[in-house]
Formats: structure tokens, C-alpha cells, sequence
């Protein structure tokens, strides 16, 4: 299934996209299913209990919830006269981050070794390195970025989002990809200058984390759709010009190690990491060489193979 | 005035409610509130109007903003008058508690902002590179715990060690807030143990990072309460200890940091602010400013103990991982 979280009037909802590319309110979806199939009088409030309030609370709630949308999905496309209330027009949604708000969003860095070489790093490190970006800066797919004043060197890098299922502790390489709920799209914005001030003397944080430096999505693709998640290709342009284009093979510390690793301090449903990112960042660029920094007016576009595309316009804050 | 988020026996996980701390009591003041406009007359809508002043969460109630401070003077000159310990809801519902009958929770339950301001203390400073911006780390609302817990010794650590810390709590919202008026975004402060495995710091202080060391279950103490809206002075004069088994490892208070309040909210500002967010001060704070001492060793059944006189206490024992994990 292809998760959404979407806004429709204004309200908070979380659907599934069906084949036609529309989407469908899976509490509305399911509410007509039980009206339907079982005759259950309080059909919505069962709904509500079944999914959850948001994204997060939906995957807490594990397989049930799972089993419930694909219930819900398959009803609405096979009754669309009965539960055309479910059925929303994409025109007429605006698209959020498939998990809004992460518990943790713990992004990997220098994962890929031909951008540890871009960014003048000794040598790749001996075991994963990640850093937290604030849940906070977490965007739709195809909103804004705004560009803080204070920042010259804004930077892109595209990676993959693997969303937490099941709450873990200490789990294996082997076990890991059990906990995978599903994978996204994610675009690791930087203020590049602000972080070498952080550098300095402390460790990094705000220059990841202002306002909108986390586009996400556009789908939560459910981990069953995606058997191989460590063979897809991913790549960013920038006004249409192609900036990275690489492959997740070459991470240095696999899916796998990455989430083996970060669960020894719990990871838990809704919490997001992120795989790191390859060659081909503005920070990596030569001097003599004309920038690539963002700036307001670009368009940039990020995508994972069968994961989905961002595309998100830098505006002036 | 110093308030809780507690629960109560026998309410559910999400039931929080906010106590006052009134002559050595706890005050549900929710109810409070609600006995205190039935009397004036307001009977009709009195409960609804205290759940909009009370809501279930301390940054819910700071997000109200001046308003619920003013019904939270009301209790207070309600209760003087009447007298606390007789303080019941509008239809007799019991309102006052010892502080053995609440469950006291960590007043900050999901902050979007819970930062600790690194290296800030005078002492250390001269050690390392001159701090020219009040940097931070974040720590994840997930590690939160309160004064009683045990603290975990996480499975992948030899080397544990604590810091005793002051978290200024935002109350007002704002973005590249001015200096000037920096100080009118603080609702109060409460007190935070930062708990770090210092081996596994080290390692990811190679790579400016902070992740592992900083994050796990029960590596933040934070509370018990929130101090609301002390005087400047009164900030600044805050004593914070902190001592391991007895014996004292840090005593400082915000005057020695070498950031002031303002540098810090109107720096960290850049980001935007929202009421419940939290910025904590000393975590490498020494001595009586002093260089940093050698840290006590920290071992299972070690006790944490971390003080500021008006604040109140945190006080944990460190033990063994597994059997404990919540």
C-alpha cells in the first residue's frame, strides 16, 4: 500500500492512494466496510479505535491496523458507489509528510563513500554515524522550503526515509528489516555555514534543523512492496539539472546495520532514519567551480525508485 | 508558584492534570479552578471554562498565555482565603492531594525544542576552543523520565556520568526574537539530570555528533515541577548541585554561564519557539566555577541526586538494564 497523510478541508487525514492515483479516507473507507460487511452500528467510532487519530498512532496499533486499511482500500475501489465519501479527488488534497511528526528522526552522515571523499573526510567511519534533526522540520512533498535569512549555503541531499513498524530494542541485522513499516522519500536540507560555526566548538543541530529542512514522502510505501530496499537508485535535480544520481548499494553502513545499530537506544513506531547521502551535494562542489548553494526560485526534486519524488521550490523567508 | 503534571491512581495514561503546589499540597487545579468560578456565580459553564485554563498538558496550559497565569492567581488568593486544604471541585469532587498520592510526571511531555546549550561554563571554556554561539544538542522527549526513576545503565556503556542542568521553559511563541525582549518568553525553569555515556561520546565527538551517548531510555531526568515566572534576578541567583553517593560534583548558577538567557532564546529563536520547548543550562558546568573535576565514577546503585533550593529535587539510583525496562 502507498500511505498518505493529507489534508482535505483543512482537517488532518490519513488515506491510501488506489490505482487511478486518488485517494482514499481509510477511517471513512473503513467505517463503510464495517457499516457494510458486519452491519456494526458504531462503524466510525470502531474506525477511529482501529486506526488511530494520525500516522503515528495508526502504526502503533501494528498489523490490525494494517489489515483494517487493506480491508478499507480494497473496499472503497470494489464499492466505489457506496462509499463515494471515501474517494477524494488528489486535486483536491494537499499532500503532508506520510508521518508527520517522527518520534525521532535520526539521519545518517557520511554513509556513502564517494561523498565522504566529496567532503574531504579522512576515511569512512568505523561504525554508523547519525545525527538528530528536530521532528519539527518535517515538510509535505511538494511544499516550500523557506530559505532562513541567516543562511548563505543551503544544500540539498537526497536519501532514502525507512519508517519504524515495531518497537525495538538491541534487534539483529538479520531481524531488522522485520521492523520496517515502510520507506519514503527524504530530502536532508543544510545550512552548511551554520553547521561549520556549530562544528566549531559543539556538535550540529540548528543548521539541520530550521523550519522545513525535512521534505518527506510522498508516500509511506508499505515494506512489502519493496522487497530489496538496499538496490534502488536515487537522484536530485536541481531547476531540472541533475545534481546525484546513485544507488543504495553503495552506503557503507547497510539498512540493515543502520537499524541493528540505532535500536540499541530503542527505536519505536513513527520514528523515522534516514540512509545518508551519496555524491554530488553543493558542498562537495570545487571552489573554482560556480556554486550550486540553493537559493529562492529553485525547484528541487528528489526521488527514490518505487518510493515516490519530492518536489519542493525554495522560497525567501 | 511551582506546578506538577501528575496522574492521579486511578486515572488512565493519557488523564494528566496540573497540580499547584499550595502550603505543601497539591492542588488539582482544574477543579480548583471550576469551585472557584461556581462560587462567583459562573456555575453553568464553570467546569469547561477550567479545562480551557487547565488543560491536560503543562505546554497546553502555557500556550494560554497570560490567561490561565490570571486564573492561576485566582486559586492561589481563592485558596488563601478559604484556606487550601478544604479546596474541593464545584460538585464536592476531592481537589487536594499529598504529594505522596500524585504519580508526578515529567512537566514536559513532547517539546518540539528540548535543548541543552554545550560547553558554557567559564572554567571549561578556558580549556577548549573560545565558544563564540551557543551551540546544543537535542534530546529526544522519548528519554524523559522524573524524580524516583531509576536510570538504566544502557547495555552498550562502560562509562556513565551525569550532569546537573537548569531548562528554562519557553511559554511565549516567537521567531528571531530580539534580545531586548528575550526574557518575556520564559515561563519558568525546572532542573534536568543529562545523563551521557561518555565513551560512546567520545567516539561520536569525532564526527560532531551526539546521538547515542545523549539518548536513551532514562538518560533525562527532568522536573519535578516548573517554577513559573521568576524575576530575572531571581533566575540569575538560582543555585543548582548536583551530587553522586553524597559527595559534590557540580554547584553553579546561571550567572557563571558565559551565554546569558537572552544570546541563548534570541540565537536558538532563529528556528521559532513554541510554548513547552526548553533550553537547559550547565550541562559542563563545575564546581564553584572551578575547572571541571575529575567526574565521580558512576557505577549500578550509584545515587543521582540534583537540587536547586526552590526548585525542589531529582533524585535517582542508577541500575542494572533488563527486568527495569519500561
Amino acid at each position: 500500500m502507498k500511505l498518505v497523510t493529507y489534508l482535505y478541508q483543512e482537517q488532518e487525514r490519513i488515506g491510501a492512494t488506489e490505482g487511478a492515483g486518488r485517494v482514499v479516507d481509510l477511517h471513512k473507507a473503513y467505517a463503510s466496510y464495517l457499516r457494510g460487511a458486519e452491519s456494526n452500528p458504531a462503524s466510525d467510532d470502531l474506525a477511529q479505535v482501529t486506526l488511530g487519530r494520525d500516522m503515528v498512532d495508526f502504526l502503533r496499533r501494528g498489523e490490525q491496523a494494517l489489515d483494517a486499511a487493506r480491508k478499507a482500500l480494497a473496499h472503497a475501489t470494489g464499492n466505489p458507489s457506496s462509499a463515494a465519501d471515501a474517494i477524494v479527488d488528489p486535486k483536491q488534497v494537499r499532500l503532508m509528510s506520510p508521518v508527520p511528526r517522527p518520534g525521532a528522526l535520526v539521519s545518517a552522515g557520511k554513509n556513502f563513500s564517494d561523498h565522504v571523499a566529496e567532503m574531504a573526510s579522512k576515511k569512512g567511519p568505523s561504525s554508523p554515524v547519525a545525527f538528530l534533526k528536530l521532528p519539527g522540520t518535517v515538510i509535505g512533498p511538494e511544499d516550500d522550503i523557506p530559505h532562513p535569512p541567516e543562511v548563505k549555503n543551503l544544500d540539498y541531499e537526497v536519501e532514502l526515509a525507512i519508517v519504524i513498524g515495531k518497537a525495538c530494542v538491541d534487534v539483529s541485522e538479520n531481524q531488522a528489516l522485520d521492523y520496517v513499516a515502510g520507506y519514503a522519500a527524504f530530502n536532508d536540507i543544510s545550512a552548511r555555514d551554520i553547521i561549520r560555526g556549530e562544528n566549531k566548538t559543539g556538535i550540529h543541530l540548528m543548521g539541520k534543523s530550521f523550519p522545513g529542512f525535512a521534505p518527506m514522502g510522498p508516500y509511506l510505501v508499505t515494506a512489502d512492496e519493496i522487497p530489496d530496499p538496499q538496490n534502488l537508485k536515487l537522484n536530485l535535480s536541481v531547476n531540472g539539472e541533475t545534481r546525484q544520481d546513485s544507488n543504495l548499494s553503495y552506503m557503507i553502513f547497510k539498512i540493515r546495520d543502520m537499524i541493528a545499530y540505532w535500536s540499541q537506544m530503542g527505536l519505536n513506531p513513527g520514528d523515522v532514519l534516514t540512509t545518508g547521502t551519496p555524491r554530488g551535494v553543493a558542498a562537495g562542489r570545487k571552489p573554482d567551480q560556480p556554486p550550486w548553494w540553493l537559493k529562492p526560485g529553485d525547484v528541487v526534486e528528489a526521488e527514490v525508485e518505487k518510493v515516490g519524488r519530492l518536489r519542493n521550490r525554495i522560497v525567501a523567508e | 508558584m511551582k506546578i506538577y503534571l501528575g496522574l492521579l491512581e486511578s486515572s488512565l495514561p493519557d488523564q494528566t492534570r496540573i497540580f499547584g503546589e499550595i502550603d505543601g499540597n497539591l492542588v488539582d487545579l482544574n477543579l480548583a479552578h471550576a469551585s472557584y468560578l461556581a462560587q462567583a456565580g459562573d456555575c453553568v459553564i464553570a467546569y469547561e471554562r477550567a479545562a480551557f485554563y487547565f488543560p491536560e498538558t503543562i505546554a497546553e496550559f502555557l500556550e494560554r498565555g497570560e490567561q490561565s497565569l490570571k486564573a492561576l492567581e485566582e486559586i492561589v488568593s481563592y485558596a488563601c482565603k478559604n484556606g487550601a486544604r478544604d479546596l474541593c471541585g464545584p460538585a464536592g469532587e476531592r481537589s487536594v492531594y499529598k504529594p505522596s498520592e500524585v504519580r508526578i510526571l515529567p512537566p514536559l511531555k513532547n517539546p518540539e525544542k528540548s535543548v541543552i546549550i554545550g560547553f558554557s561554563d567559564r572554567a571549561r571554556i578556558e580549556t577548549i576552543a573560545k565558544a563564540e554561539i551557543p551551540t546544543g544538542f537535542y534530546k529526544l522527549p522519548q528519554t524523559f523520565v522524573t524524580n524516583g526513576n531509576p536510570i538504566i545503565w544502557p547495555k552498550f556503556s562502560e562509562e556513565l556520568d551525569a550532569d546537573g542542568c537548569l531548562a528554562l521553559v519557553i511559554g511565549k511563541a516567537g521567531k528571531r526574537i530580539d534580545p531586548a525582549q528575550a526574557f518575556d518568553h520564559i515561563a519558568g525553569v525546572t532542573l534536568l539530570i543529562d545523563v551521557s555515556a561518555r565513551d560512546i561520546n567520545r567516539r561520536e565527538g569525532l564526527t560532531a555528533n551526539n546521538l547515542l551517548g545523549k539518548n536513551f531510555p532514562s538518560s533525562t531526568c527532568l522536573g519535578p515541577c516548573v517554577l513559573l515566572k521568576p524575576t530575572r534576578a531571581e533566575l540569575e541567583a538560582l543555585e543548582v548541585e548536583l551530587t553522586i553517593d553524597g559527595s559534590i560534583k557540580q554547584q553553579f548558577a546561571l550567572r557563571e554561564c558565559v551565554f546569558t538567557v537572552e544570546e541563548i532564546i534570541a540565537r536558538w529563536s532563529m528556528l521559532g519557539l513554541k510554548p513547552g520547548d526548553f533550553f537547559a543550562i550547565g550541562a559542563s558546568m563545575a564546581l564553584k566555577g572551578d575547572r571541571l573535576q575529575n567526574p565521580v565514577p558512576l557505577r549500578i546503585g550509584s545515587k543521582i541526586h540534583c537540587s536547586s533550593p526552590v526548585i525542589g529535587e531529582l533524585s535517582h539510583q542508577v541500575v542494572a538494564a533488563g527486568g527495569l525496562r519500561r
